[in-house]
């Protein structure tokens, strides 16, 4: 069976000259949850709007639900949901009225869409508010009703573009709690695009990590730790007036040891089983142990990896970023 | 099942109902028009019995009915030139790139702009024809007001009524690509007004026919606005004067209709599309 998201060498090039996606192959699997992480103007919004068919390739092909985007535009747009990043709700309708419009844009029978809509306010916890006017609501009441506008047509696709950019943690964590909730009732397939290091480590089934257009890495989160070489225990002795690196290369498990200002930072697998065979390695040599702290792999070193540079959660938007933006004002349609 | 064209036009009246702002405001230009602007001017021109040649106002019967006829055209043209430029508050805002999203067709959204924007100038239209038959009514001999001069036939409220919906979608249609193809509201007002004062200023809604050069006379004969007051006129002050019966001009302005709602619908299909 066709995998319900797939992109095959996907080119983007805005203006004959500004490659914004740049060759992307990747596929999602049925009921996936599958992210695509990376800084802002690497990509991620422009590979979404190619695969939600509202941005034409410029090379290579896109298939979502098995239809070509470029081909049977209206048909996917049918199939899928599509939360956007920024708010898209009228702010002079009433929750109520926005989801009623949702339905009728996709043609929602309407004693089917008035059951889907009482029932989608009720999970958001927006049905006391449901009657008021939009432009009321809170951030977190207006994503939440993004949310439900972005599945009122019982999508079985659903594409969240940084769908919590601007939420506190809270708003983030109660988001993510009705994603998880709706993936598990109705078996959606999500594709999410996100540079929330956090969200995307813990949410996704599968990650890509995008940079300049083109994917560094794809894997689950944690394989692509994993392949980092393993988990960092960092063991602080009090001055034993001899190096230990020796000692602590010889436990089982041990990968590397390296000393940094003091510190011996042993590379392992597993390591929680590898802290007390440090502690006691010492300990046997009559060194004490002052402090030991156990980090595994995250994304972000991931990110380092691939890319030789940090992630930077909130950076400002870069200049192939901006000169896209202008393009597309320029045309009209504002798409960021 | 409720349709997106339906949906998307009760969007837009929704919105409009909730803007007590916005409709106090198209009221009072054609109530400032017809109770000060018309009435300045009623006995210069023929209100006041200054002799004019016969045929000075067509068939209306002095200036002021003239006028009155004139505001309806005006307040169906000037009604639509919001239209557009919601268009571009909606791009703006980001609820246009839901709608852009959404499997509703081009002709769809086009459609329901056009529908909801064709509304509000028509029931503004009918407003000022009723205040200006109601002016003539109140008796008070300084105050102009409508004279209708015979007795209307139901085609021939079947006609006026048309002629205001044509020239209401028209315009709405027009103003609505131009949001369409326009991504900021200074560049969308600036092209309304290179169009609009222009339509007016060469039609015969607000000028009395004598006084045109002929030149002018020559231009208003094709213009929309002039084909769309001419039918008014001919059911409320008969035919005299005038070339062609009102369904000529109906038809005429039928023509240019359709005529702007092929290019209109083209640059609607253009924004619509993916973008490549």
């Amino acid at each position: 069976m066709t995998d319900p998201i797939v992109a095959d060498n996907l080119v983007k090039v805005y203006n004959g000259k500004i490659r914004a996606v740049d060759g992307v192959s990747f596929s999602v699997k049925e009921g996936e949850l599958f992210g695509f992480l990376g800084p802002n103007g690497a990509g991620k919004t422009t590979t979404v709007q190619m695969l939600t068919a509202n941005l034409r390739p410029t090379g290579g092909q896109g298939r979502t639900a098995g239809l070509d985007v470029s081909e049977k535009p209206g048909e996917v747009k049918r199939r899928i949901g599509l939360v956007f990043q920024e708010s898209t709700a009228d702010g002079d309708l009433t929750g109520r009225e926005n989801l009623q419009l949702q339905a009728a844009l996709y043609s929602v029978p309407t004693a089917e869409a008035r059951q889907r809509i009482d029932s989608l306010l009720a999970r958001m916890q927006i049905s006391d508010s449901a009657d008021r006017p939009v432009k009321t609501y809170s951030g977190g009441m207006r994503r939440r009703l993004e949310l439900a506008v972005g599945i009122v047509h019982s999508p079985k696709i659903l594409f969240l573009d940084e769908p919590t950019l601007g939420l506190d943690p809270q708003g983030r964590a109660g988001f993510w709690r009705y994603i998880q909730e709706l993936r598990k009732e109705l078996g959606l397939t999500v594709f999410l695009t996100t540079h929330y290091l956090d969200e995307a480590d813990n949410l996704c089934d599968r990650l890509a990590i995008i940079d300049h257009g083109k994917i560094v890495a794809t894997g689950t989160p944690s394989q692509l730790k994993d392949n980092l070489g393993g988990d960092v225990v960092t063991v602080r002795v009090k001055d034993p007036g001899r190096d230990l690196s020796e000692l602590f290369r010889g436990v089982p498990g041990v990968l590397s040891v390296q000393v940094q200002e003091g510190d011996y930072r042993a590379k392992c697998k597993n390591g929680e089983t590898i802290v007390p065979l440090l502690v006691e390695t010492a300990s046997r040599s009559g060194v004490t142990v002052t402090g030991i702290s156990l980090k595994r792999p995250s994304l972000d070193e991931v990110f380092l990896e691939y890319t030789g540079r940090e992630f930077r959660e909130e950076e400002g938007p870069n200049a192939t970023d901006m000169a896209v933006r202008i393009g597309q004002v320029r045309r009209g349609m504002g798409r960021g | 099942m409720t349709t997106p064209i339906a949906a998307l036009t009760r969007r837009e009246l929704l919105r409009l109902a909730r803007n007590p702002a916005a409709i106090f405001t198209s009221l009072l230009i054609p109530i400032l028009y017809l109770t000060l602007f018309g009435q300045g001017f009623s006995k210069l021109a023929g209100g006041g019995g200054l002799v004019l040649p016969p045929g000075y106002f067509l068939s209306s019967p002095n200036f002021y009915s003239n006028f009155a006829i004139g505001m309806v055209g005006f307040v169906a043209v000037t009604g639509t030139l919001f239209t557009g430029a919601n268009v571009i508050f909606d791009k703006l805002f980001g609820i246009f790139k839901r709608i852009a999203a959404s499997p509703a067709s081009s002709a769809e959204v086009f459609g329901s702009r056009v529908l909801a924007g064709s509304v509000q100038p028509t029931l503004l239209a009918f407003f000022v024809l009723g205040l200006a038959i109601l002016l003539g009514h109140l008796g008070i001999p300084s105050l102009s007001g409508l004279d209708i001069t015979q007795s209307v036939t139901a085609l021939g409220v079947v006609e006026m009524v048309a002629a205001v919906l044509l020239l209401s979608a028209m315009f709405a249609g027009l103003f609505v690509a131009f949001g369409f193809a326009l991504t900021q509201p200074q560049s969308y007002f600036a092209a309304v007004n290179t169009i609009n004062l222009p339509v007016l200023f060469t039609s015969n809604a607000l000028y009395p026919w004598g006084s045109m050069p002929t030149w002018l006379q020559d231009v208003a004969s094709y213009n929309p606005v002039s084909l769309a007051v001419n039918v008014m006129r001919e059911n409320f002050f008969g035919t005299n004067y005038y070339a062609y019966p009102p369904y000529i001009y109906l038809a005429g302005l039928a023509a240019w209709t359709v005529g702007m709602f092929l290019v209109a619908t083209l640059i609607a299909a253009r924004t619509l599309a993916p973008k490549a």
